[in-house]
């Protein structure tokens, strides 16, 4: 029975493999023996030093991420919150949020002339900022579904027995969701290690990490060498931090229905609403400051920004930026859906973590590395629009997989039985039974995968074109040129981006408010 | 002769339209229409593609010259055309319409970057800070480097950023290397700061735009841009240029054929069309560089701009600016 499963498993993933070896590996493989790799550059001091900087801000974010996110995650499975569902969806607002414009935002509240009368730029304060801002929404959500799958009755037994309800939410719902909270803090960790806009932009060069140094050493000196042995030491820390968070995670519990909640009372509503409150500042301040950005002129409110936008003289026009944005979207979301579903239904049927660990792959190597990797092998593809939507589908595919795969394994193997034993045919069980079951997750993981896409730009992925440009392509070309109008039309996009993928994951949520 | 190359040209494209590629850096943008009567004049297609900032757009090329990317570039200036020279890109075209272009804004004398436009990377300052401070400006580099100019300047790194590398020579070339050295290490000491690219600088650090340096390293078309793409209609620009000696840079952008093409007479065509007065006169505020065939008008809003008296940098000094940079980055970067 078993062997026949894994093959299957194994033909299933077969195409998903096939993508992630045309572009991923062979691309890498090829940027490499173009440059060699000169591990000399290791026994300089200056990148050790970034190796040690990017170490220490992946850890510090993690910890951080799991110190608020994890009790934040508890309680709000545990409790009836009015508009929990809506916080849950907006939590994706940061991750589709550019990079340039999250800094603005950090800066507009606590910068020179900041907001807030704090002036944090400069320390690495911001950074650490910064880095939450992109990752807690990250770690809460995939703590939540994980708390979400603890059986009520364990906890409900845990205080009958006299355990006090913090004592209960250590001792046994968070062994039961340590699976979901490790891998939270493995993707904080990870997406931190790998960070690349953030200390690009808010670091300067005191706080540049590895990533940064492969950009400017491939990009701007166009020393290969070099940047190839960097390339090789981050692709082996992340591959033993993800090696380590596969080897964790192996257990997971079952899907719980949804039940009516109780309301927090006294102690723990003062820290469930403490720590909402202190979430929605880090994840939403920034944020609402750019959308502020977007209607403060020089002497109070304006909408000349917005209107410059919507001029029928704007060029590219509002309605070719919100067309490419949606059409890239789309079909890098059927893209993400394909590759990183069928990867991950391979990988539950052959229960394999061989191919647990390779859907992990594309958020372990260098983008920029990537990019330069296509250019040298696809001469014909390089300014077709194939390769850009491949190389967002790469992106984003894990991201359905990592939502995708939990899902999967907690389905009770009994129901399928059952429905075999019943008559129906393996297609029709899996129809009727498991894909009902996985369905929320699936959601979860595309809207994931769209926001990935959606706060993207080409320009430092593949050669783009101007008919191809995109709402954030547009606040780019916005940054580049000098002027109030640019700036405060910059923050228009921005704010209709958010909108726009506010609208996307309502719709992509079906309203029923069921995101993991 | 040009004639019958076109003759050529529309009668290959009467089966099909040939397609000419053409590659530029992010900044790049024309008038649809003037391409589109192009396309007309030439019966053929022409597609743009981007290919990030003009130094990585160098890299690209570079990289991929086995196979190259496009049949023209647009966008290399004359701190990267002794790579792209000695990387062998570009193939000899001298365009009749350079006879217009003045002989100290020409590139080079092969004709592997024809002059399209240029400009002045140089300082600005936040005029309202200086006056409320009541700060006198300063008169020189070496200012910058003390105490009371201390942490007042933010500059683009010379690794990064085409402005950086511009003001790095400009120091280089006003100072000598070992002074200049010496110099961005003092001023680094005392407060200057160093940032990735100019949006950076400009958008995130400039006092001007909610940070906290009013002296800034942009272009001296700026102020010019400032009041064009004000919120509201300005009489007087609210940043001026602080043109040092040995601070302003005049950077040449050209357009130049790619060695490898297979539409040698389209591409020929593409670089005379971009030195034609319809060009010409549409880039200035699109792009805030000045035309380079003279005799071009332009708008009113240039009025805020200045044009530097700018000694022009040594030619040895433009002939490997990547060993300078290295030499930057070893000596003031990584420097503790």
């Amino acid at each position: 029975m078993s062997g026949p499963r894994r093959a299957l498993g194994w033909l299933v993933a077969a195409p998903a493999l096939a993508f992630l070896l045309a572009f991923l590996a062979l691309p890498l493989v090829r940027v490499l023996r173009e440059g060699g790799v000169s591990v000399g550059v290791w026994a300089d001091p200056y990148f050790r030093e970034r190796l040690a900087f990017t170490l220490a801000q992946a850890l510090g974010t993690s910890a951080l991420a799991v110190t608020i996110g994890t009790p934040l995650a508890y309680l709000l499975s545990r409790y009836a919150v009015p508009g929990k569902a809506t916080f849950l969806r907006a939590l994706l607002l940061p991750f589709v949020t550019p990079t340039l414009v999250a800094a603005l935002g950090l800066l507009a509240l606590l910068g020179p002339h900041g907001l807030l009368g704090v002036d944090l730029s400069d320390t690495p304060g911001l950074i650490v900022l910064g880095n939450l801002f992109f990752n807690l929404p990250v770690m809460i959500r995939l703590a939540y579904a994980a708390f979400a799958r603890v059986p009520a009755n364990a906890l409900n037994a845990a205080r009958t027995l006299g355990a006090s309800g913090a004592r209960a939410a250590w001792t046994v719902a968070a062994p039961l969701a340590l699976p979901g909270i490790l891998a939270g803090a493995t993707l904080v960790f990870l997406y931190s290690a790998l960070s690349f806009g953030l200390p690009l932009v808010l670091g300067g060069e005191r706080y540049a990490t590895l990533e940064v140094e492969i950009y400017t050493l491939t990009a701007y000196e166009l020393r290969l060498s070099e940047a190839g042995a960097l390339v090789g030491g981050q692709l082996l820390i992340t591959l033993l931090a993800t090696g380590a968070y596969l080897w964790l995670a192996r257990t997971s519990g079952a899907v719980q229905a949804t039940r009516a909640l109780p309301r927090a009372r006294r102690g723990t509503a003062a820290l469930l609403y403490t720590l909402l409150a202190l979430v929605a500042f880090i994840c939403f301040a920034p944020l609402l400051a750019v959308t502020f950005g977007s209607v403060r002129g020089t002497d109070g409110l304006t909408g000349a920004f917005w209107a410059g936008l919507i001029a029928p003289d704007a060029d590219p026009p509002l309605t070719l930026l919100l067309g490419n944005t949606l059409r890239f979207a789309g079909l890098t979301l059927l893209g993400a859906l394909t590759v990183g579903g069928t990867h991950a239904l391979g990988a539950w049927l052959a229960r394999s973590r061989t191919l647990d660990l390779l859907s992990l792959l594309p958020l372990m190597v260098s983008p920029i590395s990537l990019a330069v990797g296509y250019l040298l092998l696809y001469p014909t593809l390089r300014a077709e629009l194939p390769l850009l939507i491949a190389a967002y589908t790469l992106l984003a595919a894990p991201l359905v997989t990592r939502s995708l795969l939990p899902a999967l394994r907690a389905v009770p193997p009994r129901l399928t039985e059952a429905a075999r034993t019943l008559g129906s045919s393996p297609l029709r069980a899996w129809g009727t039974v498991t894909l009902p079951l996985v369905l929320p997750a699936l959601r979860g993981g595309g809207a994931l995968a769209l926001a990935t896409v959606l706060g993207e730009f080409a320009a430092t992925l593949v050669l783009t074109r101007p008919e191809w440009a995109t709402l954030s392509t547009a606040m780019y070309e916005r940054l580049g040129r000098p002027g109030a109008q640019n700036l405060g039309e910059a923050c228009a996009l921005a704010t209709l981006l958010m909108l726009l993928a506010l609208a996307a994951f309502t719709a992509l949520d079906g309203g029923k408010g069921e995101i993991t | 002769m040009r004639n019958i190359l076109v003759s050529v040209a529309l009668m290959a494209g009467a089966a099909q339209a040939a397609t000419l590629t053409v590659i530029t850096h992010d900044s790049f943008d024309v008038d649809k229409k003037l391409v589109a009567a192009f396309e007309a004049r030439t019966g053929s297609k022409v597609r743009f593609i981007k290919g990030g900032d003009a130094g990585e757009l160098l890299n690209k090329l570079i990289l991929t010259r086995g196979a190259p990317l496009a049949d023209v570039v647009y966008g290399l200036d004359n701190s990267l055309l002794p790579r792209a020279r000695s990387a062998g890109l570009l193939e000899a075209y001298k365009s009749p319409a350079l006879a217009k272009v003045p002989a100290q804004f020409r590139l080079d004398d092969a004709g592997l970057l024809n002059t399209v436009d240029y400009g002045y990377v140089a300082l600005n300052y936040d005029k309202a800070y200086f006056e409320q401070n009541k700060l006198a400006l300063p008169k020189s580099l070496e200012d910058l480097a003390k105490p009371e100019y201390a942490r007042l300047t933010v500059v683009e790194s010379p690794a990064t950023s085409s402005t950086g590398l511009a003001f790095l020579l400009s120091t280089v070339n006003h100072l000598g290397q070992d002074r200049a050295m010496q110099w961005w290490r003092e001023a680094r000491a005392n407060g200057l700061r160093v940032t990735r690219g100019w949006s950076d600088a400009y958008y995130k650090d400039f006092s001007r735009n909610g940070g906290k340096y009013p002296i800034v390293l942009s272009y001296a078309s700026s102020p010019a841009a400032e009041v064009a793409y004000s919120e509201k209609p300005l009489t007087a620009s609210p940043t001026a240029n602080l043109l040092l000696p040995g601070s302003t840079f005049l950077q040449l952008e050209g357009v130049g054929v790619l060695k490898g093409t297979k539409q040698r007479a389209l591409a020929r065509q593409f670089v005379d069309f971009m030195l034609s007065g319809g060009v010409q006169a549409d880039f200035p505020t699109r792009m805030w560089v000045y035309p380079a065939v003279s005799g071009v008008k332009l708008a009113d809003v240039w009025k805020y701009a200045q044009k530097p008296d700018v000694t022009p940098v040594k030619a040895n000094l433009l002939q490997n600016p990547q060993a300078l940079v290295d030499a930057w980055v070893t000596q003031v970067l990584r420097a503790r």
